[in-house]
């Protein structure tokens, strides 16, 4: 994410975005130098991929791969994963044309969309995967993962938009490197691969909308994010396990968190 | 040493083309602007620039430039000189699509020569575009459509641009067929506002349409419900549940359907009220519907807030609703049948199959009971829809049942009445009419109360039978049609009967077209009389077959052949017209057209002719005119014989006997008298036919001609060799002269130079029957009473005979020839001018004679005639005999 660290509202001209999500992830992968992070959330953000408690992330490894991840490690400190309001009281929060009046409302429907199909998109994976995953869901699919950005139902809405931010942040990215993976390792399995594409596209949707709403109502420029593992170094099955944990983790916490709007 | 030779050639080649081309592609100078597009309706300028090179080179300036578009020289009025170098065009209100535009110099006074040239393309700059749209199809990519605006003319790019507020996506570029919508490359994404807009670009300028900003969710056109089935149920007869599976949409947005229902044989299809259908499921239960029919339906759904489009129908799916008891009593009739049993009638129960949805289910059988007065009820069960049964001639009640798996209809009652039961009490005022394509019948209904009418109507032909269709009506029904399979063209006999409690009344008929038609034949016409002047026209009704309606009226056309048609209107009751009016003797051409409401058909022509006379004309003509003709002929002949005297003093003067004459003292010889006085044997022969009487008048102060002293010498001679038959007197009427004298001797030849007067006669009878007389006598009359005109004659008819009997033919023949054509005998004219002085006087006397003899005698037809000009008469040759009879008149009138 080599714009990851870019101030909301900047409208410095784009290469044009692909429409299609893998395409999209493509070419900012070639730009980014942390191809397992080719996601790229519009809200100015900081990025980490590490968990919360991680004090170095993967700072080295990033710095490693390009400057723009190092400017990302630069502004990351110690006990960063938790929302960073950093926006400046007088920040620019501007956005291409006005946001509509009825984005909690869209992001219900978009949660509610996210959360009618994260079963079958799990179900879906873990049975394209074969065996042993299908009778081992406990123990290759347990939603253990460790970096998964926290959320919590019971803040202010402004928090829960925050946090759902990074959340979405965090699955989109995630879901862009099980894509990549599976249409290596299961590339007839053209239903998950949709459905994959479906729900990353849902999720670019919800971060849009939850943009507009930030910067709208909260006047919220930036948010830093974290992303998940790279598994781009992993071995086949460590990739569909870590894929399945993912979206095991993903299926049960956006429940949690449709229910919380 | 070759390749090198060859190098250098190529070398040589390649400088000279290229130095050639260079000059060549140098031009003179050039146009600003290079290619210009300019608006319609617009100026537009343009610059010649000349190049020094060629201005020396030509001794030109811009004074020398001249414009041209489309080979068209431009007036020097839009020129405008700017300089040395450059001139000017200036063009107002272009409208010229494509133009070509050249710079032209005039070299050396008279060479023009193309400096340079541009195309000048005109057009529009685009309009904004309107009506922008889009629409998401599920599981497919949004798609936008808009209104291009106004014809450009030019090459008009349409780009279909989208955004969200925090991202913008990849413009859409139209395709060049289909310039007004676009189709985005990437997946809608429901729930994200997206702002959409056109931009329309091209040569002339780029606009933008309005923005669009919506959720596509609220465009979608959500797929069809599927897998729509459709169950009854056993314990409502009246309900059908159907179910489906909805769209993937479904998961995430709230629908609502329309679902449509019909009856497997109708085409109108009814709806769910809407509010019953307006939230999301994937089923429902359709109530009050008919049992034991089935239905289809189809279901289609959309966002739930009436945002976005509806799906499409679903595929159709039926079910039938369960059986329920028939709902009604079949229709009941019957039919009386001879029977040979004497006492008993042969009955046939005829009944209707339910329809469906009376029936409510599968008949299975009908059950019939016939009960007669007073007497035990008797059960049958029959498949069938009809049922003979032999009854008595009392009276029975009838009725009917049918069953189906869950029960029974009502009874159909029908009452049999006795055989001598007299019907009465008819509806009135019954009318059969066509409407929307039905027989309708309409009827008032009979004082009495009625408990259901029964209508029959067959097809009234003359090559079938007419086989009754029938069907029920409920009495209070006074109208209804016919539910049948009825033919157009054909006529029909509708039977209307009220049935009473008590039994049938009586019938009523009247006959109805469903649809007429013009008649497939026309009526053969032919005339029953023909007169003069009128002709009576018949023909034959038109078979109800070829009718094919009611024949309303007929039409005569009538022509003669080149006369104009006439047509005459007839009543369809009349059979025969008489035309009148016509032209007698005249060949009339006649064809008749019978009319329905529809239309009319000619009939086969038929001619004939008038004749010339009316019946009776002719005999109103002869017979009075025979009668007139009989009439004049009796009174003319009444006449006659009143003045018989009179006319036969007229025609038969008296003539002095000449036996009495003094020349019977005078001659020395005198001749028998027997043979001139022997009137009755004259008469007693009866065969006095014809006198020939010719007068001679002497010409004494002439002299007779040479030609007739040579006759005469002729004469002579034949007088000598035919001795006492011939006679001098006058001589021939033809081939004698007239002269007396020659026909006397010569001795009377001097008397007569002596006395002209004294005429002569020379009295000549033939023999009777050959035989020849033995007397010639010859007496001078001392009378001064001319000589008979006929006393020539037996003396000429004798010399003829003669001259004829000396050539050997037969004597008699030549004896009522009396020849006149002297041109056979002696080429002389002459003697036909002689003769015709003879013939001037005597012929009035010759026809008074002749009258006068047909008159009083009319006894045998014979031709004598005098020739005055020369001509011979032919007696028929059954004739000869009748010498003797001359002969004998010839005594006669000399006596």
């Amino acid at each position: 994410m080599g714009e990851g660290g870019r101030i909301f509202g900047d409208k410095r001209p784009r290469e044009p975005e692909s429409s299609d999500w893998f395409e999209r992830e493509k070419s900012v992968s070639r730009r980014s130098p942390h191809p397992e992070f080719p996601w790229e959330p519009h809200l100015g953000a900081t990025a980490c991929s590490g968990p919360v408690s991680m004090k170095k992330c993967t700072g080295i490894r990033t710095i490693l791969q390009g400057v723009v991840p190092l400017l990302l490690v630069l502004h990351w400190k110690h006990g960063a994963g938790s929302p960073l309001p950093i926006t400046p009281v007088n920040a620019t929060c501007a956005t291409r044309h006005p946001c509509h009046s009825n984005l909690m409302n869209q992001i219900r429907n978009q949660l509610a969309q996210l959360n009618g199909s994260a079963n079958a998109l799990f179900i879906l994976y873990y049975t394209a995967q074969g065996e042993p995953f299908p009778n081992n869901l406990d123990k290759l699919c347990g939603p253990n993962v460790t970096d998964f950005p926290p959320f919590h139902a019971n803040g202010t809405e402004r928090t829960r938009l925050v946090e759902l931010y990074r959340l979405i942040a965090y699955l989109g990215a995630s879901l862009g490197n099980i894509t990549r993976d599976q249409k290596v390792l299961n590339p007839n399995a053209l239903s998950l691969h949709s459905k994959l594409n479906a729900t990353a596209d849902i999720m670019r949707g919800l971060l849009s909308n939850v943009l507009c709403r930030l910067c709208n109502k909260y006047h919220v420029a930036h948010v830093d994010v974290a992303y998940g593992p790279d598994t781009s170094g992993k071995d086949v099955f460590q990739k569909k396990k870590l894929g399945c944990q993912l979206l095991g983790k993903y299926k049960q916490v956006i429940a949690v968190v449709a229910q919380a709007f | 040493m070759l390749a090198l030779q060859t190098w250098i050639v190529h070398a040589l080649f390649i400088f000279f083309t290229t130095e050639s081309v260079g000059e060549l592609l140098d031009p003179c100078g050039y146009i600003k602007p290079e290619s210009p597009v300019v608006q319609l309706g617009s100026n537009f300028t343009a610059v010649c620039v000349l190049k020094e090179k060629c201005m020396d080179y030509f001794h030109v300036n811009a004074s020398y430039i001249f414009w041209k578009t489309n080979h068209l020289t431009v007036p020097k009025e839009q020129y405008t000189i700017i300089n040395r170098t450059a001139s000017s065009v200036t063009f107002t209100d272009t409208s010229l699509l494509n133009t070509q535009l050249t710079c032209n110099i005039r070299t050396f006074g008279q060479i023009d020569q193309n400096v340079y040239g541009i195309r000048i393309i005109s057009g529009l700059p685009p309009e904004k575009p309107k009506n922008l749209s889009c629409i998401v199809n599920e599981g497919k990519k949004m798609m936008c459509q808009w209104d291009p605006g106004r014809e450009t003319y030019l090459e008009t790019n349409f780009t279909l641009k989208s955004e969200w507020a925090t991202e913008k996506f990849a413009d859409c570029k139209t395709k060049r067929d289909t310039p007004t919508s676009c189709t985005v490359d990437y997946s809608p994404v429901y729930f994200v506002n997206i702002e959409v807009w056109v931009e329309a670009e091209n040569a002339l300028g780029k606009v933008t349409s309005n923005h669009i900003n919506f959720d596509p969710v609220d465009k979608v056109k959500p797929n069809p419900p599927h897998n729509l089935s459709v169950s009854n149920s056993e314990e409502l007869s009246s309900i059908l549940k159907l179910t489906w599976i909805n769209s993937s949409i479904q998961g995430f947005i709230r629908l609502k359907y329309n679902i449509q229902y019909r009856t497997r044989d109708s085409s109108i299809w009814s709806q769910i009220p809407p509010e019953d259908t307006a939230s999301t499921r994937s089923s429902f239960t359709v109530q009050d519907l008919k049992p034991f029919t089935e239905y289809v339906f189809r279901i289609r759904c959309m966002k739930e807030d009436g945002k976005g489009f509806w799906s499409d129908w679903s595929e159709e799916a039926s079910g039938i609703t369960y059986e329920d008891r028939p709902s009604k009593a079949p229709s009941f009739w019957y039919k009386i049948e001879p029977s040979h049993t004497h006492g008993y009638r042969s009955v046939q129960l005829i009944w209707k199959t339910l329809p469906p949805f009376e029936a409510n289910g599968k008949i299975l059988d009908y059950e019939v009971t016939l009960t007669r007065w007073k007497s035990r009820l008797q059960n049958y069960t029959v498949n069938d829809t009809k049922w003979t049964v032999n009854i008595t001639n009392d009276r029975y009640i009838a009725t009917l049942t049918a069953r189906n798996l869950v029960g029974k209809s009502d009874a159909a009652v029908l009452t049999i009445p006795a055989y001598d039961f007299q019907a009465t009490r008819p509806v009135t005022d019954l009318k059969a009419f066509p409407k929307d394509n039905m027989l309708w019948v309409e009827w008032t209904a009979p004082n009495e109360s009625v408990n259901r009418y029964v209508l029959e109507w067959c097809v009234l032909s003359d090559k079938a039978p007419c086989v009754p269709d029938w069907q029920q009506e409920a009495g209070s029904v006074h109208r209804t049609y016919l539910r049948g399979n009825l033919a157009e063209s054909k006529c029909y006999l509708i039977t209307v009967t009220p049935i009473y409690a008590d039994g049938p009344g009586s019938p009523e008929s009247i006959k109805a077209y469903l649809k007429q038609a013009p008649p497939s034949k026309g009526p053969t016409v032919r005339t029953k009389k023909v007169g003069k002047n009128e002709a009576v026209l018949e023909w034959d009704q038109l078979p109800v077959d070829v009718q094919n309606g009611f024949i309303r009226n007929y039409t005569i056309f009538y022509r003669t052949i080149i006369g104009n048609e006439t047509a005459v209107n007839v009543d369809s009751s009349h059979t025969e017209y008489t035309l009148s009016s016509l032209t007698s003797d005249t060949l009339y051409m006649v064809r008749m057209a019978a009319y329905t409401d529809e239309g009319g058909k000619d009939g086969p022509e038929f001619t004939f002719t008038t004749p010339k006379f009316a019946q009776g004309e002719i005999e109103a003509i002869v017979v009075p005119v025979c009668l007139a003709f009989l009439l004049t002929t009796l009174l003319g002949v009444l006449f006659c014989f009143n003045k018989r005297d009179l006319i036969k003093k007229h025609i038969w003067p008296n003539v002095p006997d000449p036996s009495k004459s003094l020349i019977a003292q005078w001659s020395p010889h005198t001749p028998p008298r027997h043979n001139f006085n022997s009137k009755d044997q004259m008469y007693s022969d009866g065969n006095f036919t014809d006198v020939s009487v010719v007068e001679i008048e002497a010409a004494n102060d002439k002299k007779p001609f040479p030609e007739d002293l040579k006759s005469l010498d002729l004469f002579k001679k034949e007088k000598v060799s035919t001795e006492g038959h011939s006679s001098g007197i006058g001589g021939s009427s033809c081939m004698s002269s007239s002269r007396p004298s020659i026909s006397s001797s010569d001795e009377n030849e001097s008397a007569q130079n002596t006395s002209g007067t004294v005429q002569y006669s020379t009295v000549v009878h033939s023999g009777y029957r050959h035989q020849v007389p033995s007397v010639q006598v010859f007496s001078r009359s001392e009378s001064t009473q001319p000589l008979l005109d006929s006393e020539e004659r037996p003396e000429d008819l004798q010399l003829l005979d003669n001259t004829d009997s000396s050539v050997g033919n037969f004597p008699r023949q030549q004896y009522f020839k009396q020849n006149c054509s002297q041109r056979e005998t002696s080429p002389d004219s002459s003697h036909s001018e002689r003769s015709k002085q003879v013939s001037s006087v005597s012929e009035e006397e010759f026809v008074r004679l002749k009258q006068q003899i047909s008159d009083k005698n009319n006894l045998h037809s014979l031709k004598i005639s005098i020739c005055p000009s020369g001509q011979e008469t032919v007696l028929p040759h059954g004739l000869f005999p009748f010498q003797s009879i001359w002969d004998s008149t010839l005594k006669h009138y000399i006596n």
